[in-house]
């Protein structure tokens, strides 16, 4: 339907007027579905990328399937010549209708329809959403909350690039739309975005600039000249915002650069911070090349210590997390008394002096079991359970030095194999099995550790299982075979693999523990570091030797519970850590030796270098980026993709206007400047609250402008008023005056026509006089209303909502009037006849 | 769709009527050269000035009434007895260096004494033509409306055809030709109105109004003495206005103009407050004035602006009100106001929305070109 039949007779005989809406229209023809296949292919390619991001493929086909309904939808509607405004939102009624009929189908009317019970559903698949974004690394389990989540994202992106592609002409720009959805998997995966995905996403994105330049009405009417420079200071603005953004999404999630997210902490410019949520990002800080974090203590103990930070006791659920336990803790006075009766004949009492450096995390590290921590700021509080130590409110470990003293009793294995008597006293919390443990950890356990008799037993034969020669310690096999993180679903494919670091070691080590029956948790800290040659003087111990932990030594470890001995850790992770002497199955348990032989170290893993060679990073396989740029911290880059996507909307309507504008002062065409000037300022005008009326003569207008908005005439804003005035003068000349012959007009004010050049920057110059003034003389609203939400564009959007009612209501009216016109006798003479006899 | 291209038909065609008007019609076979935008600036502005030192805070009635002069129009100035009307006629005619008649309209005036009479001669034995009073080039006709009918169309057989036929010969009347008349609206009784076919032939009616106070008492202080008319000698030759009137002939008018102003007539002939809407012929003189008053601007091409401003004096006397619409209270001042203020200007046949900025300017597509 076009608009100019609709028009009534009154306004119809005036089609210049708006004429060049249906005259001006292109052809639609196969551009809407050229350019929907160039979407579908950029947006389905940069969901290829995701892979790695969620696990497998089964997510895809929803994705590709709601990138295809949108984008050809939009497509379809705009071959039909619908209004821009309705086709996008089409295009979000199609997303809708697919994402219910594909997530919500069993609460919805005939599958597309949402109800009530819609809502309940989509709010409990968010809810489920992020906790996975909170709780899980990459790459997370595809449940149905995360994929519809990322369905909603894409058909999202399409619109988005649609809308940035085709209504309002910034082909380039929708790179930016593609470029929030690769950022996700490049911040995330070890791989970063991936040879396809990229490759597809590239392809896709030519494919809409290409499209945009064979078909777009734009392209074909202006010259080349003028095309050029505008998408290169596109491009260059695209490039400042996303720039811009990434420095800015930093500052607004508080997540970003603080707290205990190593890769949030990596997207700090502003330095470096580390921190260590260990269950999340433990395999990145051991891929981390540099070693960042640096942890000295100097200790009495003779042995190495493991600093324990923060322990993880329940093995539900996807994924595992620390558990706060805030209920429990208590706050920081005096002694740590553990929860637990401990009757070792002998305490081995410790005293470490730890200075926690950059180490940035709620939780305090110290040798286990903590009795003491002297020398904290803020406020701490302590478990009972766990004995883990952690800062109350904004309290963290970072630059803490505090003296622990600390206690164990003496281990040993005839200690060990005597605890055989039932397990009292623990929370239900370190014994139960969760509902959900695979089949092939029941059957591991069941084979490995089945036939041992007391649970010292159980405990060596699982750990030997685990050092076996069988097994690798690997930090690029897990990414590799896609069972990078934690959960349960991952012990399955370790144990299948069976090459993994110390995260699986230790979950596979507790997890069968306790489907044996013995109480177990993972607690995760650092492994023994590395002598740094420099001695801590320490009152009452004299000089102690210092060590030094990093990033690089992050470790994670099964800690067991033997009735009367307390918690004791095991190693099961080959070539990392210090096997505990009361852990190394002798072929005499209980030798009389053995007893005495508890402070001896395993030969071959002297505390000074650490073996880390296996735990130096591989270039990962295929992947573009350097394999600093670690496996999970999936939710807060599709966090930073939405913001981004969010503060590209928001400063849309400024880009737009600042691009129209730039537009119309750069046009090289020679008639054109005076009336794109002319249009600017009424834009000008516009935005800054005085849209001019279509009534209105230039003359008028401008009157009008000049006297509201323009300060003094003869003060500071005679400029502006003489350029409003010299840009009225040009534009009616322009549109009224004789036609730019040689025949100079007889009352012609001033000469002849000035030249091309000179016009135009006389016309840019105007604006920019004019534009000066209007903004001195504006409140500060209207200034930031102009620069932010210029009525201009808005009000475009705004003809764009009311084209519809208005296109309704005008055939509503010629409905009528062919309806009286056919009614033969009643209403044929008109009104005016009547008066006329 | 048959409705829309009516449309198009008619406004073609009322186009075609219109570049008539740009084709000056030569006066008396012999076009004077065009002045120069200098010296027609200088030229009005002396008339203007002349006029205004007699009449005080009247310029805007001074300038429409020096408007109708350069279009070739014929002024008509109705108002209440005591505003100056008259005066602003005399004033107006004696700045001119040309030959002034005033002719005092009353019930018994005949029409030869306005057009003259062929009076035998005995010493020639001839009927000799004795031109009335209508032969000068500024012709004032004082109280238009108390002549009778018959007197009345003499004069305004004159007025449209610049040329008297008496006896079956036609004697051509001097150029420039202009009539003011006046015309009282009270006091109405014994008086033969003009008819609504009459009033279209005068170009503009202007109503004087009361000065305002300033002047008023600016009046009272100068005018005391003496007439001021007295003072007031000419300052523009006859061929000096015969030569501005060439000038504002030459005045360029776009298309986009001509579409405007016959869209302002089309507005009236369609306005359900109106009973009668404004003729072709007014469309015609619309222009002309406008053209007249661009030249007064110092342009050299017509404005909308242009029509707006002489769209009231051009228009308001020739549209008749529907009953109802005046018995609510509307004028035509104010029906007029209302379509002027409610027509969309043609933006140079532009893109304005979509977001194309630059492309309207590079294939400027207007309806009317579509449709030739």
């Amino acid at each position: 339907m076009t608009l100019a039949p609709a028009r009534s007779p009154g306004t119809g005989q005036r089609p210049g007027t708006y004429a060049e809406r249906p005259a001006t229209r292109p052809r639609v023809g196969a551009y809407p579905w050229a350019m929907a296949a160039a979407i579908t292919v950029a947006v389905s390619g940069a969901a290829l990328s995701l892979n790695g991001v969620l696990r497998g493929w089964g997510w895809y086909w929803a994705a590709l399937t709601t990138v295809l309904v949108v984008s050809f939808t939009l497509a379809a509607l705009r071959s039909l010549r619908a209004q821009p405004l309705l086709v996008t939102a089409g295009g979000f009624l199609s997303l809708g209708m697919i994402l219910t009929l594909t997530f919500f189908r069993g609460s919805s009317i005939a599958g597309v329809i949402p109800t009530p019970g819609t809502l309940g559903d989509l709010d409990r698949l968010i809810r489920r959403a992020s906790e996975t974004v909170l709780s899980e690394t990459a790459p997370v389990a595809p449940n149905v909350g995360i994929v519809m989540v990322i369905c909603a994202v894409l058909g999202l992106a399409v619109i988005l690039v649609d809308a940035l592609a085709l209504p309002l002409g910034m082909p380039a720009a929708t790179g930016v739309g593609l470029l929030a959805l690769l950022v996700v998997p490049a911040m995330i995966k070890p791989q970063s975005v991936g040879f396809w995905g990229f490759s597809a996403t590239v392809a896709g994105y030519l494919m809409i600039l290409a499209c945009s330049q064979w078909f777009a009405p734009d392209a074909r009417l202006q010259t080349d000249s003028a095309r050029t420079p505008g998408q290169t200071r596109r491009a260059v603005l695209t490039g400042s915002i996303a720039l811009a953004a990434t420095l800015v999404v930093p500052l607004a999630i508080p997540g970003f650069d603080q707290g205990t997210f190593p890769q949030g902490s990596r997207l700090n410019p502003w330095g470096a911070s580390t921190g260590l949520n260990p269950m999340i990002t433990l395999g990145n800080s051991l891929r981390t090349p540099d070693g960042s974090g640096r942890i000295t203590y100097a200790t009495n103990a003779s042995t190495p210590l493991y600093l324990r930070s923060v322990t993880v006791d329940h093995f539900d659920g996807d994924s595992w997390g620390p558990d706060d336990r805030d209920s429990s803790r208590l706050p920081m006075a005096g002694r740590i008394e553990p929860g637990y009766t401990v009757l070792a004949d002998e305490q081995l009492r410790l005293v470490t002096a730890i200075d926690a450096g950059s180490f940035n995390s709620p939780y305090l590290p110290a040798p286990y079991a903590p009795e003491s921590v002297r020398g904290l700021n803020g406020r701490w509080t302590w478990d009972p359970a766990t004995l883990t130590i952690k800062g109350s409110e904004s309290t963290t470990s970072r630059r803490q030095e505090y003296l622990v003293t600390s206690s164990v009793p003496k281990l040993t294995a005839s200690v060990l194999a005597r605890s055989s008597a039932p397990v009292q006293g623990i929370p239900d919390d370190f014994t139960r099995i969760p509902g959900n443990v695979p089949d092939i950890v029941r059957t591991t356990a069941g084979t490995v550790a089945g036939s041992a008799g007391t649970p010292y037993q159980k405990a060596l034969v699982i750990q030997k299982y685990l050092r076996s020669a069988e097994f690798t310690y690997s930090l690029q096999s897990p990414v590799q075979g896609g069972y990078d993180g934690n959960g349960l679903s991952v012990l399955a494919d370790f144990l299948e693999q069976k090459s993994g670091y110390c995260i699986h070691y230790a979950s596979a080590m507790a997890v069968m523990a306790r489907l044996e029956g013995i109480p177990s948790r993972i607690a995760v800290g650092y492994a023994p570091g590395r002598l740094t040659g420099a001695t801590v003087t320490v009152t009452g111990q004299g000089a102690l030797p210092e060590y030094e932990v990093d990033a690089r030594d992050a470790h994670a470890w099964p800690e067991l519970y033997f009735q009367g001995l307390g918690w004791v850790p095991f190693e099961p992770t080959p070539s990392r850590g210090v096997v505990p002497d009361y852990a190394i199955e002798s072929a005499a348990p209980a030798a009389p030796n053995a007893l005495e032989n508890n402070q001896d170290l395993v030969p071959d893993a002297t505390p000074a270098p650490a073996p880390v060679p296996s735990a130096t990073p591989l270039p990962a396989p295929g992947g573009g980026g350097s394999t600093e740029t670690g496996v999970p911290l999936l939710p807060w880059l599709l966090g930073a993709g939405a913001i981004m996507g969010i503060v590209l909307l928001l400063a849309a309507p400024r880009l737009v206007r600042t691009g129209i504008r730039a537009r119309r002062l750069r046009s090289q065409d020679r008639g054109a400047a005076v009336p794109l000037g002319w249009r600017e300022l009424l834009d000008l005008g516009t935005d800054y609250g005085l849209p001019p009326g279509a009534s209105e003569t230039p003359r008028a207008y401008s009157a009008r402008l000049r006297d509201a908005l323009l300060g003094d005439p003869d003060g500071l804003d005679r400029d502006a008023h003489r350029a409003a005035l010299s840009l009225t003068a040009d534009y009616e000349r322009h549109n009224y005056g004789r036609p730019p012959l040689p025949v100079p007009g007889t009352l012609a004010e001033n000469g002849g026509a000035p030249s091309a050049k000179a016009n135009e920057s006389t016309v840019a110059t105007r604006i920019t006089a004019v534009e000066l003034s209007l903004r001195a003389n504006a409140p500060l609203l209207r200034r930031l209303q102009a620069a932010w939400i210029p009525p201009s564009i808005t009000g475009r959007l705004g003809r764009l909502l009311a084209a519809p009612f208005a296109a309704a209501g005008k055939f509503a009216v010629r409905t009528a009037k062919a309806a009286a016109h056919s009614w033969p006798v009643a209403s044929r003479p008109g009104a005016r006849d009547g008066v006329q006899q | 769709m048959e409705s829309q291209r009516r449309t198009a038909n008619d406004v073609s065609a009322a186009n075609r009527a219109l570049s008539g008007v740009t084709d000056p019609v030569p006066l008396n076979g012999h076009r004077p050269a065009a002045m120069d935008a200098a010296s027609f600036h200088a030229a009005s502005q002396r008339i203007l000035t002349s006029v205004n030192t007699v009449i005080d805070g009247k310029s805007d009635a001074a300038k429409l009434a020096l408007t109708v002069l350069l279009a070739q129009g014929h002024l008509l100035l109705e108002d209440v007895p005591g505003v100056g009307k008259t005066l602003l006629a005399k004033t107006l005619a004696r700045t001119i260096d040309c030959s002034v008649n005033r002719i005092q309209f009353t019930p018994d005036l005949l029409p030869s004494d306005v057009t003259g009479v062929s009076v035998y001669n005995q010493s020639s034995r001839l009927f000799e033509f004795r031109p009335g009073a209508v032969f000068a080039n500024i012709v004032i006709g004082d109280e238009i409306n108390r002549a009778s009918a018959k007197t009345q169309s003499a004069l305004l057989e004159c007025m449209e055809e610049h040329q008297v036929t008496v006896d079956g010969t036609s004697y051509r009347l001097d150029e420039p030709f202009m009539v003011v008349a006046t015309q009282n609206p009270i006091e109405m009784e014994g008086t033969y109105p003009l008819p609504e076919a009459q009033r279209d032939r005068f170009m503009a009616r202007i109503s004087m109004g009361y000065p305002d106070m300033a002047a008023e008492i600016e009046m009272l202080e100068t005018h005391q003495a003496a007439s001021p008319l007295a003072k007031v000698s000419a300052v523009v030759t006859s061929a000096d206005v015969a030569a501005m009137i060439t000038t504002v002939q030459q005045v360029y008018v776009s298309q986009a103009v001509k579409e405007y102003t016959v869209s302002v007539g089309r507005a009236t002939r369609e306005s359900p407050l109106l009973r009668l809407g404004a003729s072709p012929r007014s469309m015609l003189q619309l222009l002309r004035a406008a053209k007249a008053s661009a030249a007064l601007d110092g342009r050299d091409f017509v404005l909308p602006d242009d029509v707006v401003l002489v769209a009231e004096a051009v228009l308001a006397h020739r549209i008749i009100l529907d009953r109802k619409a005046a018995s609510t209270g509307e004028t035509p001042h104010s029906v007029l106001m209302g379509i002027l203020s409610r027509l969309p200007i043609a933006a140079e046949g532009a893109g304005v929305g979509r977001s194309g900025a630059g492309r309207s300017a590079a294939a400027p597509v207007t309806g009317l070109g579509r449709n030739h």
